[in-house]
């Protein structure tokens, strides 16, 4: 029941996961992070099974820093997704799949646009405002449909994110241990503190 | 989890009119119930050839990224871009080499031949069995209520802005009765000098 | 064949694992038959192909071209029998090239039946080969798991009841090429008529002694379909449309040049 959200801006992307590690009926943990910086300007949070999606957004993240220091190049977030999208792809079709779903926010440097991409486990990817894994979806779609705006900025997106915080606190059965918030801009990737 | 070609939902169809041919698909990209995308094409061109695809969402990507390197192939070899009914031929023996692991697709192929001015369309199942129909093909979760829509529609030798109103009325009508299909539709209307694209207005629920 | 790709084969495995349902293939639902006369050989097929209760195409071709001379009926997995046909089709011709002769109707037989057995009936192909080559005239039929039967009268698919029980009351030694054409095509209208999984039009194949294969395609028509009364043509702008752009694809120029030849 892990919780990932994410909201796409006028000038930068948000990406929010809960802090909870749960295993059974026990929270193991209240301070996880389920992000991994994969550049400079990209940055994907993830949700799935306990052992494939660290393992998998490692991996991700060490090819996607091996191709920048080959290349010396950064791959835009579209480039980044499109690899991500080529591996989940590839992995639902080998013998024990990564149970992974992901969320890719990024600032495209050279179009100067924010981009988020969601990402399921079977390599299903597409472009939206706003995204969210598992149930999250179900209670803050209705928000983000109302609320949303595409031109609102940074601060307007994180105040419409604690609406949608503040519901899923309200209606989850689950203690999430609050959410751990990232912004994407064009000066990189920066945690919002006590959100 | 259910069946496969029907997680994500959708649906396309394509129609032969006279001297132009139409391709539509719906907008929606579903996980069951849940609508995560309006914006989700399931119609891809390689060159003057277009290619619908409907079913389970990724195999769409990765589909439409295979015939993508595949034409580009061609092109490179052949130094012209590959015609509808070659590519028909390329779709089915793609689909068919994996007989026993389908791709959990329902393509459908329209265009106009460049040198002989046909319109050409052709349906498949997922390993490839092609289906080649004079007056219209669909794929989908709503394929059953499209089969009634443009068997009941359909007539031949209709000019592009009356095949235009044809297969969208045929398309927006068989989608408002399936729950996973719909949230937005495109409509491509294919003559020999010039492609129209247009976004119609639909039902949100 | 190099073989057929199982990549997806686990992962399917996987995603339908928690389901009874199976994806839908297109079959034949079919009435395929094969009746030998005096000096040839001829078989016929309905046009119906279905996807579970659906008809999926009203006029499909089920006779499929081996070689000039050998022609084959098919029921099953359309897919299969197409790409089977085609493939044993093709070797056919390397054989026939390689060797100077005109291909033979038991080659066609064996290579077909030992590539489906290879697949233990997984290659869904339902099969009746027929053909005239330098010795006679021949009719077989080849099920899925790689089994052959030979004789004078042969019926397959979900509508070979009703065929046999035609061809079984009517066929006689000796019938005349006509007399084994309209058998031929009652058999299979039997199969229109009363198997659900059949339908629409006969297509027969001919293929007589000393002579060109003749494929009369949709020889009978039995389901017309009534012209429309009324249209239902749209009045223009009916539909409402949200945006609307035109394609820049490709222009493909085409330009003469005058080459001057030098006598």
């Amino acid at each position: 029941m892990d919780i990932i959200l994410g909201i796409r801006v006028k000038d930068s992307v948000i990406l929010a996961s809960s802090k909870a590690v749960t295993r059974g009926i026990s929270v193991l943990k209240a301070d996880d992070d389920k992000t991994r910086v994969l550049s400079d300007h990209t940055l994907m949070s993830f949700t799935g099974e306990p052992g494939d999606s660290v393992q998998f957004a490692e991996y991700i993240q060490a090819n996607i820093q091996l191709y920048s220091i080959r290349e010396n190049c950064e791959l835009s977030p579209h480039a980044a997704s499109s690899f991500i999208r080529q591996e989940l792809a590839k992995s639902i079709r080998s013998r024990k799949p990564f149970q992974v779903n992901v969320l890719v926010g990024g600032y495209d440097t050279r179009k100067e646009s924010p981009h988020l991409y969601q990402i399921d486990y079977l390599g299903t990817k597409v472009d939206l405002p706003y995204a969210a894994h598992g149930y999250a979806g179900f209670y803050t779609f209705s928000l983000l449909d109302h609320h949303y705006r595409p031109d609102m900025n940074t601060s307007e997106a994180l105040k419409l994110l604690k609406m949608c915080i503040e519901e899923l606190e309200r209606r989850m059965p689950m203690d999430f241990k609050g959410v751990l918030v990232k912004v994407v801009d064009k000066d990189g990737v920066r945690e919002i503190e006590d959100f | 989890m259910s069946d496969p070609s029907s997680i994500n939902g959708g649906v396309v169809v394509a129609m032969v009119g006279k001297d132009c041919v139409a391709i539509a698909c719906d907008l929606r990209l579903g996980s069951q119930s849940l609508g995560v995308a309006n914006n989700f094409e399931k119609i891809f061109h390689y060159g003057h050839v277009f290619l619908g695809l409907s079913g389970l969402a990724t195999d769409v990507t990765t589909l439409s990224e295979v015939f993508r390197y595949k034409t580009n192939l061609y092109k490179l070899k052949e130094e012209r871009h590959i015609e509808p009914e070659t590519f028909t031929q390329l779709v089915s023996s793609t689909l068919y080499e994996k007989r026993f692991g389908p791709y959990f697709t329902g393509p459908v192929v329209a265009g106009i031949n460049s040198k002989t001015g046909k319109p050409y369309i052709a349906g498949f199942d997922l390993i490839g069995c092609i289906d080649e129909a004079k007056d219209f093909v669909v794929s989908g979760t709503a394929s059953d209520q499209l089969f009634g829509m443009c068997e009941s529609l359909y007539e031949p030798g209709l000019e592009p802005e009356d095949l235009f109103e044809t297969i969208s009325q045929a398309l927006l009508n068989a989608v408002d009765r399936d729950a996973i299909s719909g949230w937005g539709a495109a409509v491509y209307i294919i003559t020999k000098d010039k492609v129209v694209k247009r976004y119609l207005k639909t039902r949100q629920d | 064949m190099a073989g057929l790709s199982f990549d997806n084969y686990q992962r399917n495995q996987y995603l339908t694992c928690s389901t009874n349902t199976k994806a839908q293939a297109t079959s034949t639902g079919t009435t395929i038959v094969g009746v030998k006369y005096d000096g040839g050989v001829v078989i016929a097929a309905d046009t119906r192909s279905t996807q579970g209760p659906i008809v999926a195409n009203k006029n499909c071709a089920k006779l499929h071209k081996m070689a000039p001379k050998i022609w084959c009926a098919g029921a099953g997995t359309a897919a299969d029998t197409e790409e089977v046909t085609k493939l044993i089709g093709s070797n056919l011709e390397l054989h026939s090239l390689y060797t100077s002769r005109e291909p033979r109707v038991v080659a066609a037989l064996q290579m077909l039946k030992q590539h489906l057995f290879k697949y233990q009936g997984h290659v869904g192909a339902y099969l009746i080969v027929a053909g005239v080559d330098p010795t006679g005239a021949h009719l077989f039929s080849i099920h899925a798991h790689g089994s052959t039967d030979v004789g004078y009268y042969q019926s397959l698919g979900s509508g070979s009841l009703a065929a046999m029980a035609v061809l079984e009351s009517k066929w006689k030694q000796g019938l005349t090429r006509e007399e084994a054409i309209e058998l031929a095509a009652d058999a299979i209208e039997a199969g229109i008529w009363n198997d659900l999984g059949s339908g629409s039009n006969v297509d027969v194949c001919v293929m007589e002694i000393g002579k060109d294969a003749q494929y009369l395609r949709n020889y009978r028509t039995p389901n017309v379909r009534e012209p429309k009364q009324q249209s239902y043509k749209f009045a223009r702008g009916t539909t409402g449309i949200l945006s609307e752009r035109v394609l820049d694809i490709c222009q493909v120029e085409e330009q003469t040049v005058d080459i001057e030849l030098e006598a």
